[in-house]
């Protein structure tokens, strides 16, 4: 062979190949050509490299330079680059994050590093069309070994205590397999390699044999040579037309060779392979459907027994093996037992090539040892999730395995790890779902594969997945219904059970593990109609709806608003939602993120439309007090008066049941009114909101502490059949950095606010203010700062922009009046003289890893310390729950963050319940009511225990309304309407609500804008 | 000879027997669906589950396709087959909802009347796909005019390329062996001809009747006595 100074290999995969990767090969062949360095460089197509995704891959070698998204435009950059000047070409190199050094070569890169080739020993280093490469890689040395040296039981023990496994996926010990067929008694055996690869998101076969064919090959030749075969088929589906090739020529030129054929290296043995095209049913992968095909017949599968071995193609013993183990093979015979058994975990030996997929930043082909971790498997193999976003589940053994949860991320990858958790290896497809996946939705689609790929012979699988898919399709759409995990589970069980083949024994995994590991989700489509990650569009009558979560009927109030029939349209918010106009002021609403207007041009106002009709009709005097249902029923204490505790009061009190909440502060309204300032709430709004309530018969008694120094819970319990604790969270969390404890003028968030909002003693702080936050709360902090007189007000955020968790219109308007907020900067001391603050020590930050939260990690830059100055300090970080107020051995159950734990409503003693903040840690206003709607439902269950059953609210709609009709000119004509404000120059010393609400008109074209989602 | 253990009782049978063959050699009773004796067995239905303990291990398998062997011991009634093939009824029903047949069958041997789960009108049919006249035609009458169509759900019995077969002899055996009565004759002037299924060509009915190897008569579609179908059950 011609020596090259250098080889550019470039991978001729599937993956590389559909992007262009033969162009490329040209491209760099015509420019060395061009440049004259054809003998110098030799260009060469190489097998799958298994970094699909950043393919087309080049890979220079001595060097081991790993080039990825390689175009034709910048070949000509390339070849000046390294080729003559001598220095590797960044701009091609991979880098792991946009922000992150490139990384020259391929050995360094996380995604190579792990792994360990023994089945993909040759890829990207052989030309797999050329037998030569393959010999000169020590190729068929194993089949020479063998047949001269070896006897064909010597092959089987060799193989049987190495202890390979069948990498088809269900693991039987392939030694062992080969021991029975060997035995039969016949004159013609077969062996057959299955290659009928065909699950989605799997391409592990594909990718061997269009990489080292000869592999597979020799692996054939060795069994058929141990068991007696004289023929071997290769049952290969013809979706994949390079592997068809590619196999079929290394046939071919290995038939030329003598390595296939009679009397092969001059012995008694003889052996052919035959290439046999799948139609592409998955279930002729499995090995009775696979005979049947191959002999012409329908590929449906029979009983087994009798087994393959026993009577298999024509009804001689034949001896089905999977593609990637028939390539581990030849290494086994050269290496020996010994050296293979050394890899792998005590059952499960050697490597498993996995391909993975899905919401991993590294997707492509890897092979690894037995007994690795998922963890490494994702994280630092697969580089973590796409977008920082928090891994959810993986999915193994693609639609016949089971989802194994994130808890289990550090479980071992072998056959019995993998069956405990309720899954399968399969033949190794890895798919990686991230938080924003619904497990419903997931199992349906796989449940939809099997379904349709089910032969129909036997009835549990024919008949059970579809039935098992209509439940689940039904749960999706909102149509579930009490019973359905049970009998799903039932159903999942029998086509387990009684199904003839592995596709039906298997088809149910998905189902069951979803049950198994995702109840929680499950039933919150079931019992709620609310699907969490938003995933399944249909489980509500309109995305609005889906996104609300307490699935206010919005599609109906607005249509209502558009016909200015406000009576009816306050009819149908307040059916739904029992503190209207304050979540028209503060809601964060998600429902507008979801609208699908939004898609067309922006959404419909729906928190403005809100308010407006509770507005203008408490205005003329036509607001409405809620009917109640029933009267004369027990006694509930509510702890606490924030959203939550108003919203059980409403619900209880409807519902006939005589309620007291209990506030420790001089005035109701929880967080709404010591928290949110009269500039976002005013006041008299928060108080009708109340008086609304109170005109249900609630009895609020402020100044009224519950706890250990006042009214003792234990009293409550015995006056009262229910206590509802929805005490919020008003403790502000400290900074933990040196100096906080030191010094006057550090003000905590909430004491900041409570000051101003209800005791009123609060004046003017300081002159220059530092907020430190970037929720809802440090905006509200600084914004009251501003309008207390403060000259400088800083916020100080640790994240960009981007991960900023305030409102984007508090941001906002939080700039138009002057205040500064600083990203990426982390305060690190407080500094101060003579006991007062005088600066807060910051340094500046760039985002790394994400962290547990699934956003990036903000990393200090080392030497970019700096000082701001400032004679007030407010930490707005987050809040707790202040649990002071309990007595010592209170009994509760809490978590680490010191919120209530809850299963699902109640707390851990019987007769108290919580929610809201005090459950949940700091949330929103929306929340607290949908959890007090719940906390209703299952207080009024408790006190009824079981009669008189109240379901949880569900989003529906609370009557059908007609589409409205538009004439042309308003159909292109109607736009968003911008919200009034007062100017900023008058909001300084003022509390004066700053968003001034829609006039008739604005609210009536508004409504007309929208879709009508529901009426589909 | 193998010697195996049914419901307790020791059997000595001849290789390649069934366990549901060595079983009703008994006298025990298993009820089956897509078996007939005059056929080759397919095991689809499933109806015949019995448990197989063999090696250690204990699982429930088709009996009508489960060969014997040495040792093995089989109980064909316990709280897990009845368990079992009340599953399978209750499936075979929800895709079958409007048959007589199966709804009897369910009642009675299961006490179902209605499965817990609908499949969509399109996914449901009189046709039970228990294959008898498939395998019927195939190896009774030896034309292959129909077979298995589409996969899954969508699976249906009917002749290639669902066109009129013109291999069929219109003998009306797979009619006779249908146990839902799905397959249907009609009749056409002087001659019947099969008309929803098998689809034939109208000429030379009578010329190809043939005769049957179960009862040995003459089949040719209106000829058959009226309770052929029990006798056929019965052989």
């Amino acid at each position: 062979m011609k020596p090259f100074r250098a080889n550019m290999l470039v991978c001729a995969g599937t993956g590389c190949v559909s992007n262009k990767s033969f162009k490329v090969k040209l491209a760099l062949e015509q420019e060395i050509k061009r440049r004259g360095l054809e003998d110098e460089v030799l260009v060469a197509a190489t097998g799958c490299q298994g970094f699909c995704e950043r393919g087309p891959l080049v890979i220079h070698w001595p060097d081991g330079i790993f080039y990825q998204r390689v175009s034709e435009e910048e070949i000509p950059m390339l070849v000046t680059e390294h080729l003559i000047k001598g220095r590797p070409y960044k701009n091609l190199m991979y880098a792991p994050g946009a922000a992150e050094a490139p990384i020259p070569k391929l050995a360094d890169i996380d995604f190579f590093k792990y792994q360990r080739l023994i089945v993909l020993r040759n890829r990207g280093i052989i030309d797999p069309e050329l037998i030569d490469d393959y010999i000169s890689n020590d190729g068929y040395m194993a089949l020479h070994k063998a047949l001269t040296d070896m006897t064909p039981e010597g092959v089987i023990d060799e193989i049987t205590m190495s202890g390979l496994r069948g990498r088809g996926g269900a693991g039987f010990l392939t030694g062992f397999k080969w021991g029975i067929c060997s035995k039969a008694r016949d004159q013609e055996k077969f062996i057959v390699c299955n290659a009928d690869e065909g699950d989605p998101g799997a391409f592990m076969d594909r990718s061997v044999l269009e990489a080292d064919p000869h592999a597979v090959i020799e692996g054939m030749a060795l069994g058929a040579y141990a068991i007696g075969a004289q023929t071997g088929y290769v049952y290969v589906r013809d979706e994949y037309p390079l592997a068809c090739q590619r196999i079929t020529r290394a046939i071919r030129q290995a038939e030329e060779y003598g390595l296939l054929g009679d009397r092969i290296f001059d012995t008694d043995f003889s052996f052919n392979i035959k290439v046999v095209r799948g139609a592409g049913a998955f279930v002729c992968g499995e090995e009775t459907a696979l005979m049947a095909s191959i002999e012409g017949r329908m590929g449906k599968p029979r009983q087994r027994p009798p087994f393959p071995a026993q009577k298999g193609l024509w009804g001689h013993p034949t001896n089905i093996n999977n593609v990637e183990t028939w390539a581990n093979v030849p290494l086994i015979i050269m290496r020996g037992a010994d050296w293979y058994a050394s890899i792998g975990t005590e059952k499960s030996k050697g490597t498993k090539i996995f391909s993975l997929v899905g919401k991993v930043n590294n997707t492509g082909l890897v092979e690894v040892p037995m007994g690795i971790s998922l963890r490494k498997l994702v994280f630092d193999i697969g580089g973590g999730i796409i977008g920082g976003k928090e891994l959810k589940a993986v999915q193994t053994g693609g639609p016949s395995g089971g989802m194994i949860p994130k808890e289990l991320i550090d479980l071992p990858v072998d056959y019995e790890k993998l069956a405990e958790a309720g899954s399968i290896m399969g033949s190794g497809g890895l798919i990686v779902m991230d938080e924003t996946d619904c497990m419903v939705d997931i199992a349906k689609y796989f449940l939809a594969f099997t379904t349709d790929e089910s032969c129909g012979k036997c009835t549990p699988c024919r008949v059970g997945t579809k039935a098992m898919w209509n439940i689940l399709d039904d749960i999706t759409r909102g149509r579930g219904k009490k019973g359905d995990i049970e009998l799903l589970k039932e159903v999942a069980v029998n086509v387990k059970n009684l199904s003839l083949c592995g596709l039906g024994q298997t088809a149910p995994n998905p189902v069951l593990t979803m049950i198994r590991y995702f109840k929680d989700e499950l039933e919150a489509h079931i019992k709620e109609r609310k699907c969490p990650t938003n995933k399944c569009t249909k489980i509500a009558p309109a995305p609005c709806q889906k996104a609300c979560p307490i699935g206010m009927d919005v599609p109906t109030y607005v249509a209502l608003i558009a016909e200015r029939k406000l009576d009816e349209a306050l009819e149908v918010i307040r059916w739904d939602n029992p503190l209207p106009a304050i979540c028209g002021r503060v809601c964060p609403h998600g429902c507008e993120y979801e609208c699908k207007r939004g898609t067309i041009d922006t959404p419909i106002s729906i928190c403005s439309l809100k308010r407006f009709v509770v507005d203008y009709q408490r205005a003329r005097g036509a607001d409405i007090i809620p009917r109640k249902e029933a009267h004369g029923r027990e006694k509930v204490a509510i702890i606490g008066s924030g959203p939550a505790g108003l919203t059980v009061a409403h619900d209880l009190a409807l519902w006939g049941y005589a309620v007291t909440i209990f506030e420790a502060l001089p005035e109701a309204g929880g967080m709404l009114r010591a928290g949110i300032p009269g500039y976002r709430l005013p006041r008299d709004i928060l108080d009708i909101e109340i008086d609304v309530i109170k005109k249900l018969g609630v009895e609020i008694k402020t100044n009224s502490s519950v706890g250990a120094n006042a009214i003792p819970l234990d009293d409550l319990k015995k006056q009262f059949s229910a206590v509802f604790l929805s005490v919020g969270a008003h403790k502000g969390l400290k900074l933990g950095i040196p100096g906080e404890d030191n010094f006057e003028g550090i003000l905590d968030c909430i004491t900041f606010l409570r000051g101003v909002n209800i005791d009123k003693n609060m004046n003017k702080p300081g002159g220059k203010v530092a907020v430190i936050g970037g929720g809802n709360a440090a905006m509200d902090a600084a914004r009251t700062a501003v309008r207390l007189g403060c000259e400088e007000v800083n916020v100080i955020y640790r994240r960009s922009h981007a991960e900023m968790p305030a409102d984007p219109s508090e941001i906002e308007s939080a700039i138009e009046e002057g205040i500064k907020i600083n990203y990426l900067v982390q305060p690190t001391k407080v500094i101060g003289d003579k006991g007062m603050v005088t600066g807060i020590e910051c340094v500046r930050t760039e985002l790394g890893e994400p962290d547990l939260s699934g956003r990036r990690r903000p990393v200090p830059v080392k030497g970019s310390e700096f000082m701001v100055n400032c004679d007030v300090v407010i930490p707005a970080i987050s809040q707790a729950p202040d649990l002071g107020f309990l007595a010592k051995g209170h009994g509760f159950k809490t978590t680490r963050w010191s919120t209530f734990e809850v299963n699902p409503e109640t707390t851990s003693i019987q007769g108290v319940f919580a929610g809201g903040d005090a459950v949940s840690g700091p949330a929103t206003v929306i929340e607290a009511i949908a959890a007090g709607q719940r906390a209703a439902v299952s207080i009024h269950n408790y006190l009824r225990k079981g009669e008189d059953h109240r379901d949880y609210r569900i989003p529906r709609s609370y009557k059908k309304m007609p589409q409205v009709s538009l004439s042309n000119e308003e159909q292109s004509s109607l736009r968003r309407p911008e919200m009034p404000h007062i100017p900023v120059a008058e909001r300084k010393g003022t509390f004066g609500e700053v968003a001034l609400g829609f006039t008739l008109e604005a609210a009536v074209n508004e409504a007309k804008r929208c879709l009508r989602c529901d009426l589909e | 000879m193998v010697s195996v253990k049914i419901d307790g009782h020791e059997l000595e049978c001849r290789e390649g027997t069934s366990v549901l063959e060595a079983a009703r050699s008994l006298g025990i009773r298993v009820p089956t669906l897509c078996y007939h004796e005059a056929l080759t067995p397919y095991g689809a239905c499933r109806l015949c589950v019995v448990e197989i303990i063999s090696g250690g291990r204990r699982r429930l398998a088709a009996s009508c396709v489960y060969p014997v062997e040495e040792g093995l011991e089989v109980i064909t009634d316990s709280p897990e087959t009845h368990q079992a093939r009340k599953a399978t009824m209750e499936f075979l029903l929800a895709r079958s909802p409007d048959s007589a047949y199966l709804r009897e069958r369910a009642k009675e041997e299961f006490g179902i009347t209605e499965p817990r789960f609908v499949l969509a009108p399109e996914d449901c049919s009189d046709c039970i796909l228990c294959g008898l006249c498939v395998r019927a035609c195939a190896e009774i009458v030896g034309v292959a005019a129909i077979d298995f169509v589409m996969r899954g759900i969508k699976s249906q019995v009917e002749p290639p390329f669902l066109k009129g077969s013109d291999v069929c002899i219109g003998c009306g055996t797979c009619v006779q062996v249908c146990p839902t009565g799905y397959i249907q004759v009609e009749h056409i002037s002087r001659i019947a001809a099969a008309h929803e299924f098998p689809k034939i060509g109208t000429e030379s009915i009578s010329d190809h009747a043939v005769k049957c190897r179960v009862c040995g008569a003459y089949h040719l579609g209106s000829a058959f006595p009226k309770d052929y179908n029990r006798l056929l059950a019965n052989v």
